[in-house]
């Protein structure tokens, strides 16, 4: 796919790309329209109350599946589509039937990431805010890779992501993006015996017993007490001590890769080492939004991101504190 | 052509069940007993089994010593993480594991004699999908567990009434009008629970939906187990104080009738008991297909068509076969296995051995 000049009218389909495409772009301007998932995904964490004009833009885009409705986008007349690039070419047909551009992304990993970043610069015609993002990105990494470089593996606390808690527990096992951000920020996996993403029972968990346990951003209403207060699971070394934390929701939830995915690692970091990581995580949050949103967010919005309602006792998250 | 659903499935007139059945033990008292005491016997040891194993490494004698220190003085040897994992992961998942499993063994031999089909189980009749629509609703809906369990129960025996209310003509429902109904209400359940699927959100409460229509005990607590008792108390046991009426019923309704037995009432009555069954199994453990259908084949064939045998040895052996199932599905792997999957996987060859058997007895057409 070749485009004639940068694109100015996209319709978003990938839940994460919407908010991607409004930090690389600078704003909401040059979303046309998004799935409704995505829109909820915006309207929940920050960007809703920095973009109010958010709420506006048609969510009418893709049903069950991600299923394109293309009539509505035609009356988008977009000038470029996003679509998942791994789901199966059904999607994908009759968008490219009817003539639409459509940019495919394949998501899950770093490295997918890095391309979603690369791609949208380069479709928005803003290339060098992507390669500014994209350099961030990486100096971050590097910064952490280099802080637990000579971290021992007994050194490295056991920590287990929980993808899912209220309804059936799933874990990240290996090979998924939670256990590269446990690596990088100097933890060790506690399922990586596991491949993926799989339901494990509390025995399972009792069994791996980690001593940081993170949950997801998805739950909403998931918090760490589920998991102190749980008759089994506060046996686990990290109920007892008091490290159980709920993955922080910015411009989008922190858990899977975002733009925002480097202020997630420096957050897990700093809770695992904050002897080897020391950030100002607030100031960090609200420098990134300057530049990637134009937005300063108070000192309400970083409390929220931040959850501290619902963890701010939590050891070692002083720091994160206003 | 005489269709499959005429054929009579329960003690018939002319002494033709011995074929179905052939371990019929009422002519060898010794037999009977020995046979009542294996089936006592099954699902005690398949408890004792899955109160032993586990991903958690407990000796047997700290299980023992952890479950009897609730009632005698014993000084504890084992640590605190083995009592939590026997007494709240392991005790209430092996007692709810056998509730379901018995429960469903009921449900399905009563669904069996009443609508004189041997084919048919709580999916068949719409039970079990019309519970995983209110269930899978009240997920959506963002509901806590109790939520989930009265939105399952009441959908569930909703469906049972609009499928009778389907079936009746004239004031009584014909066994395959039932089955019919039952079809009908199932696609429109499972055309629901999709809806439900297609609003939920793929990142927080699809996930969710999706692996509780799987169907899993791993989550079990005493509350679900008081749950799930209590309508496998209610429902067995109308469904035992039935059990005569159930044999007369399987007759067919003619002679049902001419025998006296008010047919609409108790068929209304046997299908409420075995909503209230599978309501229950379906709130607490997602949809468990399989064991309410083969389950009483194997129990038949063991005890014979009676149902005030049939349905308890139904569900003794269905106790223990779902214990034995989640006992699999807990430990082959460090992550869970469905469940659902499992007793598919065990369920539908033991089925068409069954019925292969049966088949071959000339028993079933």
């Amino acid at each position: 796919m070749a485009l004639d000049a940068p694109v100015r009218r996209v319709v978003a389909i990938p839940i994460p790309s919407a908010s991607m495409l409004v930090a690389v772009s600078g704003g909401t301007e040059r979303l046309a329209a998004m799935n409704h998932l995505a829109k909820t995904a915006i309207l929940e964490g920050v960007l809703g109350e920095f973009f109010p004009a958010a709420r506006a833009i048609p969510s009418d885009v893709a049903g069950d599946g991600f299923v394109p409705n293309v009539e509505a986008i035609l009356a988008r007349r977009p000038d470029l589509v996003l679509q998942w690039g791994d789901r199966g070419p059904d999607i994908v047909r009759p968008l490219t039937e009817v003539g639409l551009p459509v940019l495919l992304l394949r998501y899950g990993t770093e490295d997918l990431a890095r391309d979603w970043i690369s791609m949208l610069g380069i479709a928005t015609g803003e290339r060098e805010r992507a390669e500014r993002l994209l350099e961030w990105r990486a100096a971050i990494a590097g910064r952490l890779t280099a802080a637990n470089a000579d971290l021992s593996e007994t050194a490295r606390p056991k920590v287990l992501y929980f993808l899912r808690f209220l309804a059936g527990q799933q874990v990240a096992g290996r090979d998924t993006y939670n256990d590269f951000v446990i690596r990088l920020a100097g933890g060790r996996n506690a399922a990586a015996e596991l491949q993926g993403f799989k339901p494990v029972g509390p025995e399972q968990v009792l069994v791996m017993d980690p001593d940081v346990i993170l949950l997801n951003g998805f739950e909403e209403a998931l918090e760490p007490r589920h998991v102190l207060q749980h008759p089994v699971l506060r046996a686990t070394r990290a109920a007892r001590t008091g490290r159980v934390y709920k993955m922080p929701l910015g411009g989008y939830r922190w858990d899977p890769p975002s733009q925002e995915s480097p202020l997630a690692w420096l957050w897990l970091a700093s809770l695992l080492h904050p002897e080897r990581v020391t950030v100002d995580l607030r100031a960090t949050i609200a420098e990134l939004y300057g530049w990637l949103y134009g937005r300063t967010p108070s000192a309400g919005q970083l409390d929220r991101i931040l959850r501290l309602s619902i963890q701010g006792d939590a050891p070692g998250y002083a720091p994160f504190n206003g | 052509m005489t269709p499959m659903l005429a054929v009579p499935f329960g003690p018939s007139r002319s002494g033709e069940s011995a074929r179905v059945t052939v371990g019929d033990p009422s002519a060898h008292p010794w037999r009977t007993m020995w046979l009542w005491t294996l089936l006592l016997l099954f699902p005690l040891a398949c408890l004792a089994l899955s109160l032993g194993i586990g991903r958690l490494a407990v000796p047997p004698d700290h299980v023992a010593g952890i479950l009897l220190a609730r009632w005698l003085p014993i000084e504890p040897r084992w640590t605190e993480i083995e009592a939590r994992v026997v007494e709240f992961v392991r005790l209430p998942r092996s007692v709810l594991a056998l509730l379901v499993g018995a429960s469903l063994g009921m449900a399905g031999a009563a669904l069996q004699g009443v609508l004189r089909n041997p084919l048919v189980g709580p999916q068949i009749v719409g039970v079990s999908s019309g519970a995983a629509f209110g269930g899978a609703l009240a997920i959506l809906l963002g509901a806590a567990d109790a939520g989930v369990m009265a939105a399952a129960f009441l959908t569930g025996l909703g469906s049972v009434v609009v499928v009778h209310g389907l079936a009746r003509v004239d004031g009584a429902a014909r066994p395959l009008t039932l089955v019919l109904a039952g079809v009908v209400v199932s696609a429109f359940a499972g055309a629901l629970t999709s809806l439900v699927s297609w609003l939920a959100d793929p990142q927080s409460t699809l996930a969710a939906i999706v692996y509780w229509l799987m169907g899993s005990v791993a989550a079990a607590s005493f509350d679900e187990v008081g749950l799930c008792a209590t309508s496998a108390i209610l429902g067995g046991g109308l469904l035992l104080l039935l059990a005569f009426r159930i044999d007369l019923l399987s007759l067919g309704d003619a002679d049902a009738a001419a025998l006296g037995v008010p047919i609409e009432p108790v068929r209304w009555a046997v299908l409420a008991a075995v909503a209230l069954l599978v309501a229950g199994t379906v709130a607490v453990a997602g949809v468990v297909g399989w064991v309410g259908l083969a389950v009483p084949h194997l129990a038949r064939f063991l005890v014979g068509p009676t149902h005030g045998r049939l349905l308890p040895a139904s569900a003794l052996l269905g106790g223990g076969f779902l214990l034995l199932v989640d006992c699999a599905a807990r430990t082959l792997t460090a992550a869970e296995l469905p469940l659902g999957m499992l007793t598919a996987l065990v369920g539908a060859p033991v089925f068409a051995l069954l019925l292969r058997r049966g088949v071959r007895a000339g028993s079933l057409a």
